[in-house]
């Protein structure tokens, strides 16, 4: 049998062992936040968690992440070269959902001919070691989306939460190798997988949320002008929260600090999102994406019509942390099943208030 | 039977005293729409809601989660507030005493003229700490919440949790003296529902006193560690009814007057100047601290920024439309000795 039993109290040695040879990352508690950090005591690592608030997209993708720095001499600028992209890190304890989202990735950084070496060097030296979903929230809904609070399909190594023992299968041949050398884990019993199958599909079934995508994008793809967008963005805050908790958002901002008296500087690339005022403004002053109207559709058009169209996959993963933390309570359920009942009509021209 | 309790009670009576005047409103068309509070789809949450017929009061609620300054999104339909005719529109507003305050600054500040609002003033009861909530509850998901007797009953799979409504309050509401929104003889005829009139309002900021023993190194460490999880969504400055600004100082950018990073440096550089922006303006409403999603708890730079605003000035934001806020008046007697302050 492939299956290994990992002990809840081995985690330290887990960490222990792993840490000489990679960064590891894990679930931990920060102000009452669950959030992905670097482990530096096994201490920090939080097993009791339900799904981390920020998603560990930041780990591949971090908020800020410098390009290059540069020397001023003169008029010539010099490129001093950045550290070495390369890296190896693991990623314990990340949903099904969220490792679904690295794959959604793939798509958008390295679309057509363009490789984001940036994205890529982390993607790929990292391997996942992901932890099924016991206990689904209300607001999840990975099952309309292909997905599966037990989805293995997008990690290197899965692990189900037993009790007091983690079911370990090694999933790619990344995973096998690194559970091959973990010598110190005991077999796994039959009993222990049909656990996990059970748990899998009490877990399948927790999941109360059911949405139908079926005429989603049919619809979306013909009422860019609908009259439906200003109801759905009048409570919207127009705040960044959706998108800087979303797995699946990727929208960046390039900036050059500049520091003029030490003559040099640095290019950085942070995280944006399509709700702010600057997003979308272009140099001539004009604003294609000027009020919350063009905002809120943006969001919901990029993930569910665009993405479709670019990559034949939808943009969401269900996690349901856009629905969970929204401060207004603008339910994605709630928009998704307005946008499902539109009727083929004339398009119709945004009448502002 | 299911017993109910005080404060349910209270709100029941709020909330019909809100759908009955918003009837009455739109009856004798006194209003185009209506401002208030809907039902959630998720537990302790009541967003923000505009209706825009009589058929649709019944939508209106009042409980402890209607945290949003409505006067907000007032505020955002000000510049188009007018119908196709270029009438301008008739909005009625639910208000709780921080609404009815936020749009008393905001018409000192010229910001929306009252003649077309009408306010439907209530007598709040309090907005409960869901952050502090979530926090306790930690790991665990809440799916329902209700009031018993005098606590906040939590349930969630497999566990119940009450938690005492007192205690549970919002720090602000707890030190709450303007309930009802201000009202005064010239705004007899916008106020309907409970209204009061407040001259002025006592406070011994004992709250904030444990912060004022402080040294300056400990409360800079305070700052830094309270601050230190943003993400920079811009929640707190998007549902702040003093945020209106066209373009605001961080979004600057030609040139870029300040770094956009998540670096605490830069982080602490947006707060702080903001509360710089907004003392004497603030009206202690406590949406910032409700709509963070990091859990972040702005209540003591709110609650300074009263202190210092009240102590040097006698000002307290929001209670009529005569006084001048001081930040919008210059008098030559204003002190300066704040410039060569230590501390």
């Amino acid at each position: 049998m492939n299956e290994k039993i990992l002990n809840k109290n081995q985690i330290s040695k887990l960490f222990e062992t792993l840490k000489k040879e990679y960064n590891f990352f894990a679930p931990s508690k920060e102000k009452g936040n669950v959030i992905f950090k670097k482990i530096k005591d096994s201490e920090e690592i939080e097993l009791n968690y339900l799904n981390s608030k920020i998603p560990p997209k930041d780990l591949v993708f971090p908020r800020i992440d410098t390009i290059f720095e540069y020397k001023i001499n003169g008029k010539a600028i010099e490129i001093v070269n950045s550290k070495s992209l390369e890296c190896r890190n693991i990623i314990f304890g990340i949903r099904p959902c969220d490792a679904y989202s690295f794959y959604l990735f793939e798509n958008f950084f390295q679309f057509g001919k363009f490789k984001d070496e940036l994205y890529l060097k982390k993607r790929r030296g990292s391997l996942l070691m992901g932890i099924g979903c016991n206990n689904p929230r209300n607001t999840c809904f990975c099952t309309s989306l292909n997905g599966h609070p037990f989805k293995k399909d997008h990690l290197d190594i899965f692990l189900v939460d037993l009790g007091d023992n983690y079911l370990v299968e090694p999933v790619t041949e990344k995973g096998k190798e690194l559970v091959l050398n973990l010598k110190w884990l005991s077999d796994a019993t039959k009993k222990d997988v049909e656990k996990a199958k059970d748990l899998s599909e009490k877990a399948e079934l927790a999941i109360s949320t059911k949405l139908d995508f079926k005429d989603t994008f049919k619809n979306l793809d013909s009422s860019f002008n609908s009259l439906l967008w200003k109801e759905i963005s009048e409570s919207c805050l127009g705040c960044g929260t959706c998108a800087y908790l979303c797995p699946t958002c990727t929208c960046f901002d390039v900036i050059d600090e500049n520091d003029h008296y030490n003559k040099r500087g640095r290019r950085i690339r942070i995280w944006d999102t399509c709700q702010f005022c600057l997003y979308s403004l272009e140099t001539s002053g004009h604003n294609p994406r000027d009020g919350k109207i063009q905002r809120c559709r943006n969001r919901i058009m990029h993930k569910f019509c665009y993405y479709p169209k670019n990559y034949n996959l939808i943009g969401c993963v269900g996690c349901g942390r856009c629905i969970q933390f929204c401060p207004v309570n603008n339910d994605l359920r709630l928009i998704i099943g307005k946008i499902n009942k539109i009727k083929k009509e004339k398009e119709e021209m945004i009448v502002s208030v | 039977m299911k017993k109910t309790s005080g404060i349910e009670i209270e709100n029941q009576a709020i909330e019909n005293s809100i759908k009955e005047i918003a009837t009455k409103l739109f009856r004798n068309k006194e209003v185009d729409a209506i401002l208030g509070y809907s039902a959630g789809t998720i537990p302790m949450a009541s967003p923000p809601i505009i209706i825009r017929k009589e058929s649709d009061v019944n939508k209106l609620v009042w409980n402890n989660f209607c945290s949003i300054n409505l006067a907000k999104n007032l505020l955002e339909l000000v510049p188009k507030s007018f119908d196709d005719k270029k009438n301008n529109l008739k909005i009625g507003i639910v208000a709780k005493g921080c609404v009815g305050r936020a749009l008393i600054h905001l018409a000192a500040e010229n910001q929306i003229e009252l003649k077309n609002i009408k306010i439907i003033g209530i007598a709040c009861n309090g907005i409960i700490n869901k952050k502090r909530i979530e926090k306790e509850i930690g790991e665990r998901e809440i799916i329902d919440i209700s009031l018993f007797n005098e606590d906040i009953l939590i349930k969630g799979k497999g566990f119940e949790q009450p938690f005492s409504y007192n205690e549970y309050l919002n720090e602000l509401c707890k030190k709450c003296k303007v309930k009802s929104p201000p009202t005064s003889p010239e705004l007899k005829e916008i106020c309907s529902g409970k209204c009061e009139e407040v001259l002025s309002i006592e406070d011994d900021f004992k709250d904030i006193s444990d912060y004022e023993l402080k040294s300056y190194d400990e409360k800079w460490k305070y700052v830094k560690d309270l601050l230190t999880n943003c993400i920079r969504c811009y929640a707190c400055r998007e549902a702040c009814p003093m945020c209106y600004c066209h373009l605001c100082f961080v979004d600057q950018n030609k040139p870029l007057w300040f770094g956009k990073t998540t670096e605490l440096s830069e982080i602490i550089i947006f707060h702080l100047i903001r509360a710089m922006h907004l003392a004497g303006r603030c009206v202690a409403c406590g949406a910032c601290t409700s709509v963070c999603p990091m859990g972040i708890d702005l209540n003591l730079i709110t609650r300074k920024l009263e202190q210092i605003v009240k102590e040097r000035f006698n000002f307290t934001s929001g209670l009529n439309i005569v006084d001048l806020p001081p930040m919008a008046t210059l008098n030559m007697s204003d002190k300066e000795d704040f410039i060569t302050e230590e501390n």
